[in-house]
């Protein structure tokens, strides 16, 4: 079952406070008649050494999330995996590659590659994160890409960009974006606006929505030295609008302050304890949205995510 | 739209990359909130992310090579080529086609002149490993019997490329990815200066080489290249079989299609 509709509407592109919540996607209460929604089930990252179990076995999951760029060639045997995922469940596609936040502005390479995946696949939902990835090298130079989550700062001139850079995106898709917030091991001495209110007016501007990492925040909130962290990612999460988280994100993270060092999100562990308890109080806040087991490095056996988007379901039905 | 405010936000974005891409980790010019020890540490993880990246991408596309070199000193490679031809697209495994020249111009790899033309067949297979797929045109061959071969060009299925090399570059890769492939074999044909040639094409999802001779590597180029039946059939020379070529060609789904040029 589809947790959210499969074509969307073109984004509306709010331009005054009364359509503060137009374009985010609310959830409409059920009608009467046609029975409770069913809450949605967690999804799992489909990695490639998962690829033939979770194909052959079809596991009970709500979505499987991919990375849009690893999908981009014109042909292939991951690209024949991803049209039998979409048989299967539904998909959602999650750049790592778009640069939204990028002054230098998008390739439209990408966007082609990006806008020609989602016509094959009809994904479920399409994502991205508010960070930059392109910039001139040298003064004169062309644009590298630097294929990472570089940060940008939270001024009125970067809300400008990403504004610019999601509304090009959405309208060459046809389709609202989710936008992900970010893990930045880099801040800027002139940030003036705070994140939650930055997203806030990224999705009255543009109509698109918010993919919640919380993993994310609880990173950026132990390496800011927060005393204490899960209070901090619950009032970022209080900040945020109602209904603009669409998708969740769930991971794990290493390393910790009391080492002296800084916490990498690396997608590489157990969702940690305090992720759990920030994600709670996120499933209270937005109620069950579809959410995602993150896991990239070291990769464990498939039974070890399923485990985790399990944990997921039963927090997302009240039974954690 | 270029406002003063947009230009200053790129210019900071300008300096962290150029931070990433630096021999060396200063975060002191940095616009940065966190500073000191602080900084450098956040900058270090940028550029441990980026090392990393270069490597697993390279590695990737360059299997032969990286087992060449060996994984330790390829990481340091890649990381080099990293900042000296960075990445210019989101999609890391469109990253490397300067590689094979880069690794040709590198002054403490001139012990190793056959690194290059390993590099050029792993890149091109590589790339054909992400070539659309397709179906030949069977009809299409039929043209062969009807049309006059200066009207005629061979379209070749996506991916298809010829890798000629005055080194021994078929033996070097089998050695380093079949079980059995000998090492003796690959070194009397390397001490010997044995010139080889490869086609590149798909095996269902897989990339593979066909071993060719020179004239039939050259023959195969011309066409790649655009040229007509007449012209290529001229240039090869009595003793090119193009019936037996055509053959394993059809065989092996080099082909995609016969052309007729005036279509």
């Amino acid at each position: 079952m589809s947790d959210s509709p499969r074509s969307a509407s073109p984004p509306s592109r709010g331009t005054d406070e009364g359509s503060l919540r137009a374009g985010i996607g609310l959830r409409q209460p059920p009608r009467a008649g046609i029975g409770l929604r069913q809450p949605p089930r967690a999804g799992i990252g489909l990695r490639h050494p998962h690829y033939a179990e979770v194909i052959e076995g079809k596991p009970p999951l709500g979505f499987v999330e991919v990375h849009s760029e690893n999908f981009f060639a014109d042909g292939g045997a991951a690209l024949a995996v991803l049209h039998d995922a979409r048989e299967r469940y539904d998909v959602s596609l999650h750049g790592v590659g778009l640069g939204l936040g990028s002054a230098a502005g998008l390739d439209p390479w990408h966007l082609d590659r990006l806008a020609s995946l989602v016509d094959r696949i009809a994904p479920v939902r399409v994502s991205d994160h508010a960070c930059f990835s392109r910039a001139p090298r040298g003064k004169s130079a062309g644009a590298v890409h630097a294929n990472d989550l570089l940060p940008i700062a939270f001024t009125p001139a970067s809300l400008d960009i990403l504004c610019a850079n999601v509304s090009q995106v959405q309208d060459r898709l046809k389709r609202p974006l989710l936008v992900e917030n970010l893990s930045a091991y880099l801040s800027f001495a002139d940030d003036s606006i705070p994140e939650p209110q930055f997203f806030a007016e990224l999705a009255r501007r543009t109509g698109c929505a918010m993919l919640l990492d919380v993993n994310n925040l609880v990173v950026n909130a132990l390496n800011i030295g927060e005393p204490d962290p899960v209070a901090a990612c619950a009032a970022f999460i209080d900040a945020l609008p109602d209904g603009i988280a669409q998708e969740i994100h769930l991971a794990g993270y290493s390393g910790s302050r009391e080492a002296g060092d800084i916490v990498i999100d690396d997608h590489g562990s157990l969702v940690k304890p305090d992720v759990w308890r920030v994600y709670e109080h996120a499933v209270a806040r937005f109620g069950a949205v579809p959410t995602l087991i993150e896991w990239d490095t070291d990769i464990p056996a498939l039974d070890v995510l399923l485990g985790e988007a399990e944990r997921a379901n039963a927090v997302m039905r009240g039974k954690a | 739209m270029s406002t003063p405010a947009w230009q200053a936000e790129a210019e900071r974005q300008r300096l962290l990359v150029e931070g990433i891409l630096a021999p060396r980790a200063d975060a002191s010019s940095l616009p940065t909130r966190e500073s000191g020890a602080r900084a450098l540490r956040g900058l270090q993880a940028y550029r441990v992310n980026a090392g990393a990246s270069a490597d697993r991408a390279l590695a990737a596309a360059f299997p032969t090579v990286q087992q060449l070199i060996g994984a330790e000193d390829f990481e340091h490679l890649a990381q080099d080529f990293w900042r000296a031809d960075p990445p210019t697209r989101g999609d890391l495994a469109q990253w490397g086609g300067g590689f094979a020249a880069w690794l040709g111009a590198h002054e403490q790899l001139r012990d190793w002149p056959y690194l290059t033309d390993c590099a050029r067949l792993d890149w091109a297979l590589h790339c054909c490993e992400r070539s659309a797929d397709h179906e030949l045109n069977a009809a299409s061959v039929a043209r062969l019997g009807d049309t006059d071969p200066s009207q005629l060009g061979v379209v070749f299925a996506p991916g298809v490329a010829v890798v000629e090399s005055r080194w021994p570059i078929a033996a070097i890769h089998r050695a380093h990815h079949d079980s059995g492939a000998s090492f003796d074999e690959v070194r009397a044909a390397v001490d010997a200066q044995r010139g080889e040639s490869a086609i590149v094409h798909r095996r269902g999802w897989k990339a593979v080489f066909t071993e060719v001779d020179a004239a039939t590597a050259a023959w195969t180029r011309h066409l790649l290249e655009g040229c007509d039946l007449a012209t290529a059939i001229a240039q090869a020379g009595d003793g090119f079989d193009f019936t037996a070529w055509l053959t394993r060609a059809l065989a092996s789904n080099w082909l995609k299609e016969i052309r007729v040029f005036a279509d």
